[in-house]
C-alpha cells in the first residue's frame, strides 16, 4: 500500500473477501522429533483432529488445499485412502504452511464464491526430523540445488540457512544497535510460553536470558536457541462460510483481513536491497487495511520463526514498533504472554513448540480467540499470523466475533 | 565434474566468473548500454533491459558488508573449515554488488562492517580438486 513500484518488494493485488470464511476446527498431529513416520500420514492424523474438532465427517470434506510444491502432502488421492472415502473433492495445491498458510482462507473464500466447495480443509505436515537423520532432504535441500546459490554462495561457505541468517543478524546490529539480549529475549520468550504447552516439543526445558547468553555460538551473532528445531508434526483447519459456521460449535472465528507480497529478488537473500527487511513491510500493510485494524489492535501474535532475527524484523515491517526499534521494544516484555503489549507465539513457535512451518501457528491463534489456549491471551478477540518464506511474506488477520 | 560444494565450472550463468578466477581476475556481467552491473547475472541488464552485457574486470577491491564465523558443521566438506568466517562483501566499483566469499587471512573476531577488504585467488579449501576462488582478505 502506497509503497513505489520500484521498490524491492511487491503486493499481491487481493480481493477483498473480509469475513466471508470461518475457521471452524483445528487439530494438530502429535509433534516430535525423528520419529519415522511419513508426512502425508502425519497430516491425515492432524485432519482427524481438526474434522472432530469441528464436529464434521470425512465425507463432509469437499474442499482440499496443500502445499502442491512439498512432497508427501495430503492431496485428494491421498485423502480418500486413508479415511476410506470416495466422494468429489476439490483440490488447492497453493495451501499448506508457511506462507500460504496465512493465505488459505483466500482460496478458501474463492472456492465459496464459486461454488466449487462448501467445507474445506487446509493441511499441512513434514517429516523433516525422520528425513535428515535418514540424510533423504530437508530445509537446506532446495538450496543446495539452486544453480546460482550453488555456483555463487555455497563454494564460499555461504550456506544454509542459520548461515544466511546469522549473516542478516549482524548486519542488523550494526544499522540499528540491535543487541543479543533483544534476539535472547525472543527465544526466551517463546520458551516460558512452551512451558505452558504440553504439546511442544521443548516442554519442560527451562531457558533463562542468562542461560541463552552462556550458550556456545553456533553461527555468531547465533546460537543454537535462535535457530527453529526440526521435527516431525503437521496440524490443519477447517473452513466454511460465515453463515454454516453459526450452526457449527465453536465460537465464530473469521479471516477478515489477509496479504501477500514478494521480494524482488526472490530467495536470493544477499541481494535483496534492503537487507535487513522482510516482505511483511509490503503485506502487513494491505492485510490490516482489509481488515480494519492497525498494529496496536492485535491482541495475540503469532509469526513465522526460522530464527529469532526473522520474527524481530517482521515484528518491525509489520508496524507493531518503528524500524530499527525491535530492540527496546522487544526488551521491555512486549511478547510476554503474561502482561506483554504484543503477547506472541503463545505455544512456542518454531524455536520451541515445532517446527511445522506455520501451520501449528494458525491453529495456536485459532485456539486463542477461542479462549482455549494452553498459554491463554485473556480476552484474545484480534490475532494475527505472519507468514514468511523467504522471499514471501504473507499475513492473516483472524478476530472473534 | 566435482560434486558439492565446487561450483558446477561449465554452468553457463556463472561460467566466465569461475575461468576468470582461474585466471585470478574478478569478472562480473556489465551492461554496455547503461553501465549498470548485472549481478546475480542475467541475460538481460535489470535497469535498462539491454541484453548487451560483457563479464567485465573489476578491481577486487571491497568492503565488508556483514558476516558470520560459522562454528558448527551443517555441511559435512565444511568440517575441515570451522570455525571459519564467511559473508557479503560490496565492490569498490559499486556497493549495490554484493558477493558471498570466505573471508581469509584474518582474525575473525577482529572484522568489522565497513572495513576495506581487496580479492586474492586462493584454491577452494576442500578436499578435491585445485578450483581458484575470490576469496576476500583485509586490505
Amino acid at each position: 500500500m502506497g509503497r513505489a513500484p520500484d521498490a524491492w518488494g511487491v503486493a499481491s493485488p487481493l480481493e477483498d473477501v473480509s469475513g466471508e470464511v470461518a475457521v471452524v476446527g483445528v487439530g494438530e498431529s502429535e509433534h516430535t522429533r525423528a520419529s519415522g513416520r511419513r508426512a502425508v500420514d502425519i497430516a491425515a492424523t492432524a485432519v482427524e483432529a481438526a474434522l472432530a474438532d469441528a464436529g464434521l465427517e470425512p465425507a463432509d470434506v469437499d474442499g482440499l488445499l496443500f502445499s502442491g510444491g512439498l512432497p508427501e502432502q495430503l492431496d485428494a488421492a491421498a485423502f480418500h485412502a486413508h479415511f476410506g472415502t470416495r466422494h468429489e473433492i476439490w483440490e488447492c495445491p497453493r495451501g499448506g504452511g508457511m506462507n500460504l498458510a496465512a493465505t488459505a482462507p483466500l482460496e478458501a473464500a474463492r472456492a465459496l464464491r464459486e461454488g466449487r466447495a462448501s467445507a474445506l480443509v487446509n493441511a499441512f505436515a513434514v517429516a523433516w526430523a525422520s528425513q535428515r537423520a535418514a540424510m533423504t532432504g530437508g530445509p537446506g535441500q532446495f538450496h543446495a540445488q539452486e544453480h546460482y546459490k550453488r555456483n555463487l554462495e555455497v563454494p564460499f561457505g555461504w550456506f544454509p540457512q542459520p548461515v544466511y541468517f546469522a549473516t542478516i543478524a549482524r548486519r542488523h546490529m550494526y544499522e540499528y544497535g540491535t543487541s543479543p539480549e533483544a534476539l535472547g529475549e525472543i527465544a526466551v520468550a517463546c520458551r516460558a510460553h512452551a512451558n505452558r504447552h504440553p504439546g511442544a516439543v521443548m516442554y519442560g526445558r527451562e531457558l533463562t536470558l542468562e542461560q541463552y547468553l552462556e550458550r556456545p555460538m553456533l553461527c555468531d551473532p547465533l546460537r543454537t536457541e535462535d535457530c527453529c528445531l526440526i521435527s516431525d508434526g503437521g496440524g490443519a483447519f477447517v473452513m466454511t462460510s460465515r453463515e454454516r459456521a453459526r450452526d457449527l460449535r465453536h465460537p465464530l472465528v473469521t479471516a477478515i483481513g489477509m496479504g501477500e507480497a514478494r521480494a524482488r529478488t526472490g530467495t536470493y537473500w544477499a541481494q535483496q536491497p534492503d537487507f535487513t527487511a522482510t516482505p511483511q513491510a509490503f503485506s502487513a500493510p494491505p492485510a490490516f487495511a482489509m481488515a480494519g485494524i492497525a498494529p496496536v489492535d492485535v491482541d495475540v501474535l503469532t509469526l513465522y520463526d526460522p530464527f529469532t532475527i526473522a520474527a524481530l524484523m517482521q515484528i518491525e515491517d509489520m508496524g507493531f514498533c518503528e524500524k530499527g526499534e525491535a530492540d527496546a521494544f522487544i526488551r521491555a516484555g512486549s511478547l510476554r504472554v503474561d502482561g506483554g503489549c504484543l503477547p506472541y507465539n503463545p505455544h512456542g513457535g518454531m524455536l520451541s513448540h515445532a517446527y511445522v512451518l506455520g501451520i501449528a501457528h494458525v491453529v495456536e491463534t485459532v485456539r486463542q480467540l477461542r479462549g482455549e489456549a494452553h498459554a491463554q491471551v485473556p480476552g484474545a478477540r484480534v490475532g494475527v499470523y505472519g507468514g514468511y518464506a523467504g522471499h514471501m511474506a504473507s499475513t492473516l488477520v483472524l478476530a472473534r466475533s | 565434474m566435482q560434486g558439492f560444494p565446487f561450483p558446477e565450472l561449465d554452468w553457463e550463468g556463472t561460467r566466465p566468473f569461475w575461468k576468470g578466477a582461474a585466471r585470478g581476475e574478478l569478472v562480473i556481467p556489465r551492461c554496455r548500454a547503461c553501465s549498470a552491473f548485472v549481478w546475480y547475472p542475467r541475460e538481460r541488464c535489470r535497469a535498462c533491459r539491454s541484453a548487451n552485457l560483457a563479464w567485465t574486470r573489476v578491481s577486487g577491491r571491497a568492503a565488508l558488508f556483514s558476516y558470520t564465523v560459522v562454528h558448527d558443521v551443517f555441511v559435512k566438506p565444511f568440517a575441515e573449515l570451522v570455525p571459519y568466517a564467511t559473508g557479503l562483501v560490496v565492490l569498490a566499483e559499486d556497493p549495490a554488488v554484493r558477493l558471498a566469499t570466505l573471508l581469509v587471512d584474518c582474525d575473525p573476531a577482529a572484522l568489522r562492517i565497513g572495513q576495506p577488504l581487496r580479492a586474492v585467488f586462493r584454491p577452494l579449501p576442500f578436499s578435491g580438486p585445485e578450483v581458484l576462488a575470490p576469496l576476500f582478505t583485509p586490505a
